[in-house]
């Protein structure tokens, strides 16, 4: 929800490999649990992997009585969201994720040469505050529709309102 | 009789006098009109029809259910958020009720660059009178404004600017702050409620969650047809074909050129899709050291207009105040992260002002995408990012002079400012490119522009398309430049004037 299609080339544009096709599946997908793999609509266990990592990083980490963006199982939420999103949009999202976090991208960008995944919290903040403040418009566009889909998957949960004081639309 | 897609258990083959698409401001009054003057009406709506108590008040289930691309619609680049309803009832059913007339010198420019006859201020004045009695439009006494408004009028006032409260469309109004996710108790005068239900009375008929693809306009009868869409699955389970000597396209600025442009009708000028406006809109963040509760009361309900068309070049801004919910408020906040999280935690202590833009120098424009919809794109003029600057920069000295603390922009990069000479120096040094500060747009108009020359427009001055004897269009995509004001009133209003005149011209036009 809140973010929209066009995220980072023009549909049909294939010149950044796509997750479906030239990536294997890693190591760190081999983790994850069945029950949440049968969940899964439209992430590649990698793919939900990412985002559940990204998301940690973008909402922030879990302080003072606010969830994690885990606990509030944002990466799920995303997934069931964008199953049921428009073809363009869902074509731009397993673009993204892929060049978000491929070692290849990592390094073409940033210099960086692990994957998203594997760096530790600080690296990564640094990594997304790169994409944030990118002199490549189509970075910062990456980042706008990433955050779009974290923010929007955390704060529509009634679980995370309590933290920041929200107790709903109707609460008169 | 309004029928939704689960009540749908065949294909829809139908004939009528007129085939409406889309059941917002403008197809609402136009089928209310013509039903009323004896006509078969049908109209097709792609969202679902939802009733009062039938809406779920949270911003997931709305975002879900009423409006656009589950509140995601945006501009290719992202750059905009482009927010639209998808129900019986378009728009104003997750509307704000801000009721406004069209100010004279934007019907003037109408007139004397486009050539549109009939809509000089007096001839208007009847079908918005018209309009503000039916749906009930007044302003709110004093005391019912939130905290929010309350700073728009107590700031502006020190600061000697023009501001006061606003008409809105709404009868027994709780002070409930659903607008956006819908009314719980019908208190908002909604299309559904008041056109679309007397259009009922006269014996409409509204096919809900069906999506129209095409229309066919070869002969004298023209034919729409479309899908009709599962509300749960959101997957088409039926064709449906209506065919008709006369069809409205009320299918809004954004999805009305899509229509067009995919049946390859209406377009010798090669304007459709054209002239996009946005009444571009960011926002400014003010925090308190006392609860705001940005979400609660009525949203909108004042406004300071000192700074449209101050300069008499036609353009400027306008400071509204905005319904912070929690998602809106945590995609809206700057950075993210650690910092996002300890900006997010004074969100019950923070105003929300938009500062709105009437563009003169930015414009956009609609495509197709190959997927068959709506690609949208945006280009921001000099001018226009002059008076977004100006601004943020008065609605932050508003903030201010109502006691707030620090007040923030949208920026992605935190911009913090405490004091009038921070604004004015912090603002100006800061960047306003693609995805360097976030905008959204509530009132996206132009597209399928009306005037009388067929070179330079798509419609006439009755809304009746140059091309197409019988096919009109009559929404938002029909204003020939950016309005400065919220825009149901003039979409009513115009809505109003074409129905009337298609219902007493009926004869020529069939
Ligand atoms: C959050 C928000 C707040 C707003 N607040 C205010 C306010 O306070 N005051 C104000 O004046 N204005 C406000 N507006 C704007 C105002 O509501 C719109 O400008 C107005 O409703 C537009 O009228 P329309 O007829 O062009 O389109 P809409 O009212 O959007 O109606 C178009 C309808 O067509 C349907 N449709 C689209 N494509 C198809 C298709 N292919 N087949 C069938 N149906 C289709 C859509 O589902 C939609 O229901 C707000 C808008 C939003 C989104
Ligand atoms: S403020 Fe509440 S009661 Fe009033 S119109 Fe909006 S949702 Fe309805």
């Amino acid at each position: 929800m809140l973010f929209g299609s066009g995220m980072l080339v023009p549909t049909g544009q294939a010149w950044i490999p796509t997750s479906a096709g030239l990536i294997p599946q890693s190591a760190f997908a081999r983790e994850l649990s069945d029950e949440v793999r049968r969940q899964l609509k439209f992430f590649s266990p990698d793919e939900y992997l990412i985002l559940q990592s990204a998301a940690e990083r973008i909402v922030g980490p879990a302080s003072a009585g606010a969830p994690s963006a885990a606990e509030i199982d944002v990466a799920l939420r995303a997934d069931a969201f964008l199953a049921g999103a428009d073809p363009e949009i869902q074509e731009q999202f397993h673009l993204l994720l892929t060049v978000f976090n491929h070692p290849v991208f990592t390094f073409l960008f940033d210099f960086r040469f692990s994957a998203f995944v594997n760096m530790n919290d600080d690296e990564k903040d640094s990594y997304i505050e790169d994409w944030m403040t990118s002199p490549i418009a189509f970075r910062r566009t990456a980042f706008v529709g990433l955050k779009r889909l974290c923010m929007s998957m955390y704060y529509t949960d009634a679980r995370s309102w309590p933290a920041i004081g929200y107790d709903g639309v109707f609460a008169q | 009789m309004i029928l939704r897609g689960s009540d749908i258990t065949k294909p829809i083959r139908e004939t009528a006098d007129v085939c409406i698409i889309g059941s917002g401001c403008g197809g609402g009054p136009v089928a209310k009109i013509l039903a009323e003057a004896g006509k078969r009406v049908i109209v097709v709506e792609a969202g679902s029809h939802v009733t009062p108590e039938e809406f779920v008040l949270t911003e997931e289930s709305a975002f879900s259910n009423l409006y656009q691309q589950r509140a995601g619609q945006a501009t290719e680049d992202q750059a905009v958020l482009v927010l639209q309803g998808k129900a019986v009832g378009g728009s104003t059913v997750i509307n704000w009720t801000t009721s406004l007339r069209t100010p004279d010198f934007v019907l003037d420019a109408w007139q004397k660059r486009f050539g549109v006859q009939g809509i000089s201020p007096k001839e208007i004045e009847p079908y918005f009178e018209r309009v503000e009695k039916y749906l009930n439009i007044h302003a709110e006494p004093d005391e019912r404004h939130n905290n929010l408004n309350r700073v728009i009028l107590d700031g502006a006032k020190k600061l000697g600017y023009r501001a006061h409260a606003n008409g809105r469309n709404v009868k027994d109004c709780n002070a409930l702050g659903a607008c956006g996710v819908g009314c719980p108790i019908g208190a908002k005068q909604t299309v559904d409620l008041t056109y679309i239900a007397d259009a009922i009375k006269s014996g409409t008929t509204v096919f809900a969650n069906c999506h129209a693809d095409t229309i066919k306009a070869s002969g004298k009868t023209k034919r729409v047809t479309g899908s009709v869409i599962d509300p749960v699955s959101h997957k088409a389970k039926f064709d449906f074909s209506i065919e008709a000597p006369v069809v409205v396209v009320a299918a809004s600025a954004i999805h009305s050129p899509v229509l067009l442009l995919k049946s390859g009708v209406a377009n010798s000028s090669g304007e459709v899709g054209k002239h996009l406006t946005f009444h571009l809109t960011t926002a400014v963040l003010g925090v308190f050291d006392r609860p705001m509760y940005p979400w609660k009361g009525i949203p909108q309900s004042a406004m300071c207009d000192e700074f449209l068309n101050k300069s008499g070049d036609g353009g400027g801004f306008w400071i509204e105040s905005v319904p912070a919910t929690a998602a809106l408020a945590g995609l809206s906040m700057s950075g993210f992260g650690k910092r996002h999280r300890a900006m997010i935690r004074s969100y019950p202590n923070v105003a929300a002002s938009i500062v709105l833009v009437k563009e003169i120098d930015s414009e956009g424009r609609v495509i197709v995408n190959s997927y068959g919809r709506p690609s949208i794109s945006y280009k921001q003029g000099w001018k226009d990012l002059q008076y977004l600057k100006q601004g943020l920069k008065e609605a932050a000295k508003i903030h201010i002079a109502a006691g707030a603390n620090e007040v923030y922009t949208l920026h992605t990069k935190e911009t913090r400012l405490t004091s009038v000479e921070e604004i004015d120096k912090k603002l100006s040094a800061a960047s306003y490119g693609t995805n360097e500060i976030a905008f959204y747009s509530a009132h996206p108009l132009g597209t399928c522009r009306m005037g009388e020359d067929p070179r330079a427009s798509v419609v006439n001055s009755h809304g009746e398309t140059h091309d197409v004897k019988g096919l009109f269009v009559i929404d938002g995509s029909i204003t020939c430049t950016s309005l400065g004001v919220n825009p149901q009133v003039t979409l009513l209003a115009l809505a109003e004037k074409h129905g009337e005149w298609l219902a007493e011209n009926w004869k020529s036009v069939a």
